[in-house]
């Protein structure tokens, strides 16, 4: 295990630099630090183990590589957006693993930014950032997937005490996380939109109960999570009860433009690797350079240009104080479709491999296998493609629904 | 609009613009070189030493996408490349452009071949893919593969054919050049046509932004007034969800064109910004046309005549070769996986 313990001395420096200077060093440190196992575009990669991920991201947070817009008061680096997509670029460079606190760092986090008390700031950001809490987010249920407004969790209050009964569905990571951001119904059925609030909820709290679900890449990271009579205090209540929805809506309109804004920088890390490895085999390089898959390679680049193009216009967008509304969708459904694409050609490409199999190409299936089976799941959540189209139609041209 | 001083931004053209395309509508061509010239569009990126605004190319792009969404009859995307491209050899000639004395235009396929012959030089070839050519006074031609001349239209041994092509718009025609002796001052050095060619993708893509724009506001409004089964088209989630697609095309290109213009943009962005449109364009205008219905096969309906103009201004930048270049280049440049990381 070579994750570092100690505060490296590129962060110290790094508080003081900004623009270019800021890419440079977050670069070094990445590059410095990264364990050559973690990197799945190399034949030594071995997924890391939970630990591992925990202490990998804690070290990234101390080198200023999360929580980087966050205010300093709340253990955040109190930087620009500008430079939360430089750290981005970099970290979307590096074929490194997924974040396992990406709900914690990007949907929890910044919802008790919006609607969190004084002290639920000061007691959950800092422990998202340091990776003490890792957090899952329950908002699916059997019943309400795409149409979340019909909710049945439902939370009843007793003075400073809720209680909650109810189940929710495809919790990602809900097996490893210590929270749940839980949207739980107060109100009747019949209110759909109101009468929803939010609660952080401990997931090792009596009559909490969780089931793994395994997916259709044989992992059993999703979940099902039962709420049997359990007991929340006020305390771990975000925002006025009826807020929930509003203040659901308003961070999942940013967070679709700014999650994971590595994205592009990955997908780009991706396609270079096929490529290296199509270079690396004299059938795959012939191929390659063939008309046909040229101009299948030029798409994907077009593909990954335009995203780009749609991260830095949602940036500049936030940047410049505009309201970013539905805009996200737009960006969502070409990154997930687009990423599909490229999957889809990676594993055509690959398959078309001289026998036997180079080490290269060995490590290029590996991933990319995986990646198509992953990219699957990339149009169904956080908003399928409908439903992103229907947001489309609703918000951005505004069309007409009535007779 | 300010046309000098600090501050102004590409934006403001786009209303100037609309403005001169719209009354442009039945003027002869000529008449609309000197109209567009006297609102300053078609030196917005020429050199002031030739009466242009010397403004970056980011300038033009809402000039040309204002043509395109008014479906302008003038080879706009021409003047304005020319305008600059000529501005340091044959300054006489920029200035005649950006004024609207001269009508120019650019053979956008072929190439032709020069020799030298004393003080002159000997065009043979045939050309094609340019607008306007038949009432033009001059046009620019490649030579071999870099090279470029300006070639006047009365030159001796010049045929041009009739227009051809799906464009109704800026109609497009093949020119034979057989033994045309020009000045050799009227060559321009082996990097012109890459540069052109370069600029020209932006604008390109501008103009079928334009296009697209205009496509997507007519099926919006078209699916929003026409009643079937009793409700608005746009009840239906078929039609919502092709016109939110068609949006997404729309906003793809909008950002690419944004991003090739930027700063630090390179070669790069600006193919994908030509690629995008190329590739969403078409799509966009012929979902409007279906959208639209049987009205939509009419020539009366103008989504046609958008589709035509889109689907000429891919062909012009050829996507499919474009495209086959960018991935070619790409893969050329990565070197074989070793058993390291590629990270980086």
């Amino acid at each position: 295990m070579t994750v570092i313990e100690t505060e490296p001395p590129e962060a110290a420096a790094a508080a003081d630099l900004s623009g270019e200077a800021y890419r440079v060093a977050m670069r070094r440190w990445l590059r410095a630090n990264l364990p050559a196992s973690f990197c799945s575009d190399g034949g030594a990669f071995l997924p890391p183990t939970l630990p591992q991920s925990i202490a990998w991201e804690a070290a990234m947070y101390r080198a200023g590589l999360a929580g980087i817009t966050w205010p300093q008061a709340y253990g955040g680096h109190g930087r620009t957006l500008r430079e939360h997509l430089i750290a981005n670029q970099e970290i979307g460079t590096l074929a490194m693993p997924e974040s396992v606190n990406s709900i914690g760092k990007e949907l929890a986090g910044p919802i008790i930014l919006a609607v969190g008390t004084e002290e639920q700031k000061r007691r959950f950001l800092p422990a998202i950032l340091e990776m003490r809490d890792v957090w899952c987010q329950g908002f699916s249920e059997p019943e309400a997937g795409s149409d979340l407004a019909s909710l049945r969790t439902r939370a009843t209050r007793n003075g400073d005490t809720w209680r909650i009964n109810g189940q929710k569905i495809w919790t990602s990571g809900a097996y490893r996380a210590q929270r749940c951001l839980v949207l739980a119904r107060t109100g009747p059925l019949e209110d759909r939109h109101r009468g929803l609030a939010m609660f952080a909820v401990r997931l090792d709290a009596k009559g909490v109960r969780v089931r793994p679900i395994r997916s259709i890449d044989g992992r059993e990271r999703f979940c099902e999570v039962f709420f049997d009579d359990v007991e929340v205090l006020q305390s771990d209540s975000l925002g006025a009860p009826d807020e929930g929805w509003t203040a659901a809506i308003r961070v999942l309109e940013i967070e679709r433009a700014t999650n994971r804004m590595y994205r592009a920088w990955r997908f780009e890390n991706e396609l270079r690797h096929l490529i290296s490895a199509c270079n690396s085999d004299p059938v795959l390089a012939q191929l390659v350079a063939d008309r046909h898959y040229a101009v299948k390679v030029g798409e994907i680049i077009v593909d990954i240009e335009v995203l780009k193009a749609h991260v830095e216009t949602a940036v500049d967008a936030l940047v410049n104080g505009d309201r970013i509304g539905a805009r996200g969708s737009l960006a969502k459904l070409h990154w997930s479709e687009a990423h599909q694409r490229f999957a889809a050609l990676a594993l055509e490409l690959l398959a078309q491999a001289s026998l036997p199999l180079l080490p290269a190409v060995q490590v290029a299936r590996r991933r990319f296998e995986a990646i198509y089976l992953q990219a699957r799941a990339e149009t169904i959540y956080a908003g399928t493609t409908e439903i992103q189209l229907g947001i489309i139609a609703d918000r951005i041209l505004q069309l007409s629904r009535g007779k | 609009m300010t046309l000098t001083g600090d501050g102004l931004q590409p934006s403001e053209f786009a209303v100037t613009a609309a403005r001169a395309v719209a009354d442009c509508a039945a003027l002869s061509l000529r008449e609309q070189a000197r109209h567009l010239a006297n609102d300053g569009l078609l030196g917005v990126i020429a050199a002031q030493d030739v009466g242009g605004l010397d403004l970056p190319l980011a300038f033009a792009v809402p000039v040309v996408a204002a043509a395109g969404s008014g479906l302008l009859g003038f080879p706009l995307m021409e003047a304005l490349l020319l305008g600059r491209t000529l501005q340091e050899s044959m300054a006489r000639a920029a200035e005649a452009v950006v004024s609207g004395e001269m009508l120019a235009t650019i053979a956008w396929q072929g190439s032709v071949g020069a020799e030298r012959e004393g003080e002159s030089v000997v065009l043979n070839g045939w050309v094609a893919r340019a607008a306007c050519a038949s009432e033009a006074d001059c046009f620019l031609v490649r030579i071999g593969t870099g090279a470029a001349a300006l070639v006047s239209m009365d030159s001796e041994g010049i045929v041009v054919e009739e227009a051809a092509g799906l464009d109704l718009t800026v109609p497009e025609h093949a020119v034979r050049l057989q033994g045309v002796t020009i000045p050799a001052g009227s060559v321009l050095p082996e990097s012109t046509w890459g540069h052109l060619c370069s600029d020209a993708n932006v604008l390109r893509a501008a103009a079928i932004l334009g296009s697209a724009e205009a496509c997507l506001a007519m099926a919006q409004e078209h699916a929003s007034t026409r009643r079937q089964f009793g409700r608005a088209l746009s009840y239906n989630q078929a039609i919502r969800h092709a016109l939110a697609r068609q949006k997404l095309g729309l906003e793809g290109i909008r950002h690419a064109i944004t991003r090739s213009v930027g700063g630090e943009a390179g070669a790069l962005q600006r193919d994908a910004a030509f690629l995008a449109a190329g590739v969403y364009g078409s799509a966009i205008s012929e979902g409007a046309l279906q959208i639209h219905g049987g009205m939509g096969f009419t020539w009366d309906v103008p989504v046609h005549r958008h589709l035509r103009r889109v689907r000429a201004l891919q062909a012009q930048g050829d996507v499919s070769a474009a495209l086959a270049a960018l991935g070619r280049r790409y893969v050329g440049a990565i070197a074989p996986a070793s058993d390291a990381a590629v990270s980086g």
